[in-house]
């Protein structure tokens, strides 16, 4: 049984189906990433899960309570961070922030002084603790959003779009908390978002969707042996190297370019990597030489752009 | 205990915003005076020597009350808005001890931190006028806080509809306009005008500070009724618009 668990949800705005049915589970101590186009029933997954939208069919369930029926029960388990870094106040500091939403968790504000120490520390807001808010760079206050989720010690954190706004460095370091969140304090984190790369290198499992359906619900590393193409790069020299170009070229659909050196590059899929073995001998029995020979693995994005490429096919 | 930390971190967080917005509240409570200022010499020099003493203590006071029912009234509804306008709000809703007992201690809270500001206006307003009464404070906060959980209703209903139409600025605009005539309708002994929000309650300090008058037992459990019954429904209606917005997905919409 999962931590959070969802059957046929389904949600439409009159006409408009926003999710259509879906079903998903999430383990204790896992991440998964909900990965979508705009308007693709993301957030408002996210936010059914919470209770914050009333669904039209389906249930869903947080550490075994019923959201519909008992909805505060149930948010008693979650953090989230809903839009970015406006979801705290501002005028106030990371302390009071802290002390605030503890409070309306119902948790004391001296049963909590240690935990927000912690918090802070952790997240490097120790020197800032009493400045507002609004004084702080969009990392930083995403970082208090982050600490204000964690605040009461929920099991389960909800992330929508957590890296929205971030630098490079910040979203790293972003990264880096969450999966010391998993692994150290044994946290389930499940997040919506845009930021592939991400989303590649924090989650366990993907749940792709579109139009409100999922399209793909994979471990990374399934997904990654399911529909990653490894591009072989060739470059070739010697004498009929064009013409032996060519007729690899129309045997696997490859990409022939010559260069100006005279040299030819070669880009091809393969439907197993022994494949280049019998390429490689043929090349050799042509006297042609071997320049350079790369393969480039396809990063989450660019299977989620294939994905979505075939369904709109 | 839930409870109690609730109430804690909110009694905390308007003393923040206060703290934080301290410029403003004290701004507009100068304000305030100079216009009550303004208002009470011009009618004053209108009605000339004419003007009942009484009528004039009652105006110095029912200004201030006017003013507590203004606080009052923007307390939920205008809650409910500006966590909106924030980007708060959902926030709100992830707790587990409800949303309504959150707005209800944060209108509350709001309503007993501007008692400090009511009070140096009324005071103030006493003693530049020359109309000054001895004030029983006990009596005046009891009966003011009991009388206003009437408009904290209303403000219940208006914040419900904030929920789903987000600017009902002009509602409050009538509103305030509203109660100044409101404020002067005869309510007691009982008319068919003491079955509306606040002016019974109003009306009853009113001539306890001017006029040191004393009223039944019946018709102070008859101000507790009229301010159960707004605050009951106001709630009920609120959780209808809110019920709405949670199917909308207006929440986190501003």
């Amino acid at each position: 049984m999962g931590i959070i668990e969802v059957e046929g949800l389904r949600k439409t705005y009159g006409n408009l189906v926003a999710v259509d049915g879906i079903s998903f589970e999430v383990a204790h101590g896992e991440i998964l990433g909900i990965l979508g186009p705009n308007g693709s029933g993301k957030t408002t997954t996210l936010k059914s899960l919470l209770g914050l939208i009333t669904f039209d069919a389906g249930n869903v369930r947080l550490k075994g309570i019923d959201v519909a029926r008992n909805r505060t029960g149930a948010v008693r388990y979650a953090g989230a961070i809903l839009e970015g870094a406006r979801n705290i106040y501002w005028y106030l500091s990371p302390e009071e922030n802290l002390i605030y939403f503890a409070g309306i968790k119902g948790r004391s504000r001296r049963s909590v002084s240690r935990r927000i120490d912690q918090l802070l520390e952790t997240l490097d807001l120790e020197g800032v603790r009493d400045k507002e808010v609004r004084e702080f760079s969009s990392g930083m206050k995403q970082k208090t959003a982050l600490a204000c989720a964690l605040v009461h010690d929920p099991e389960v954190l909800l992330l929508d779009e957590p890296t929205l706004g971030l630098d490079v460095e910040t979203s790293a370091s972003v990264r880096k908390m969450l999966r010391s969140l998993v692994r150290n304090d044994g946290k389930t984190i499940l997040i919506t978002s845009h930021d592939m790369s991400f989303v590649e290198s924090v989650c366990d499992r993907v749940l792709i969707i579109r139009q409100g359906r999922i399209v793909s619900h994979e471990t990374i590393a399934s997904l990654r042996n399911k529909f990653s193409n490894k591009i072989y790069s060739l470059r070739i020299a010697g004498t009929g190297a064009d013409s032996f170009a060519v007729s690899i070229g129309n045997s696997r659909q490859a990409a022939v370019e010559p260069s100006e050196d005279g040299s030819v590059q070669l880009s091809m899929r393969l439907e197993e990597p022994m494949q280049l073995l019998g390429i490689l001998r043929d090349l050799e029995r042509d006297g042609l030489s071997l320049l350079d020979l790369r393969v480039v693995e396809s990063s989450l994005e660019d299977i989620f752009l294939d994905l979505m490429g075939k369904i709109w096919e | 205990m839930g409870i109690v930390s609730l109430l804690a971190a909110e009694a905390m967080m308007t003393w923040w915003s206060m703290k934080r917005y301290m410029f403003n509240t004290v701004s507009m409570v100068v304000v305030m005076y100079v216009i009550f200022i303004g208002m009470f010499w011009g009618v004053k020099s209108i009605a000339g020597p004419g003007m009942q003493e009484g009528s004039l203590d009652s105006m110095v006071v029912g200004y201030v009350l006017w003013m507590s029912a203004m606080f009052a009234l923007q307390g939920t509804g205008g809650i409910v808005l500006e966590e909106s306008q924030r980007g708060t709000l959902e926030q709100l809703y992830l707790s587990p001890l409800g949303s309504e007992p959150i707005f209800l201690s944060k209108a509350i809270l709001a309503t007993l931190f501007n008692f400090f500001f009511i009070t140096v206006l009324l005071y103030s307003a006493m003693l530049t006028t020359g109309r000054y009464h001895s004030v029983n404070l006990p009596y005046f906060y009891g009966m003011l806080l009991l009388s206003l959980l009437s408009l904290n209703g209303i403000g219940f209903m208006l914040g419900g509809i904030g929920l789903i139409h987000k600017r009902i600025n002009a509602v409050y605009g009538i509103l305030s306009f509203g109660m100044i005539g409101l404020m002067l309708l005869p309510v007691y002994p009982f008319t068919p005008y003491s079955l509306l929000p606040f002016l019974a309650g109003a009306r009853t300090i009113n001539s306890q500070i001017t006029g040191n008058a004393s009223f039944p037992l019946w018709w102070y459990l008859y101000i507790a009724a009229n301010s159960g019954f707004y605050l009951g429904v106001g709630i009920l209606v609120f959780r209808l618009f809110e019920k709405r917005a949670r199917k909308l997905n207006k929440l986190g919409q501003y």
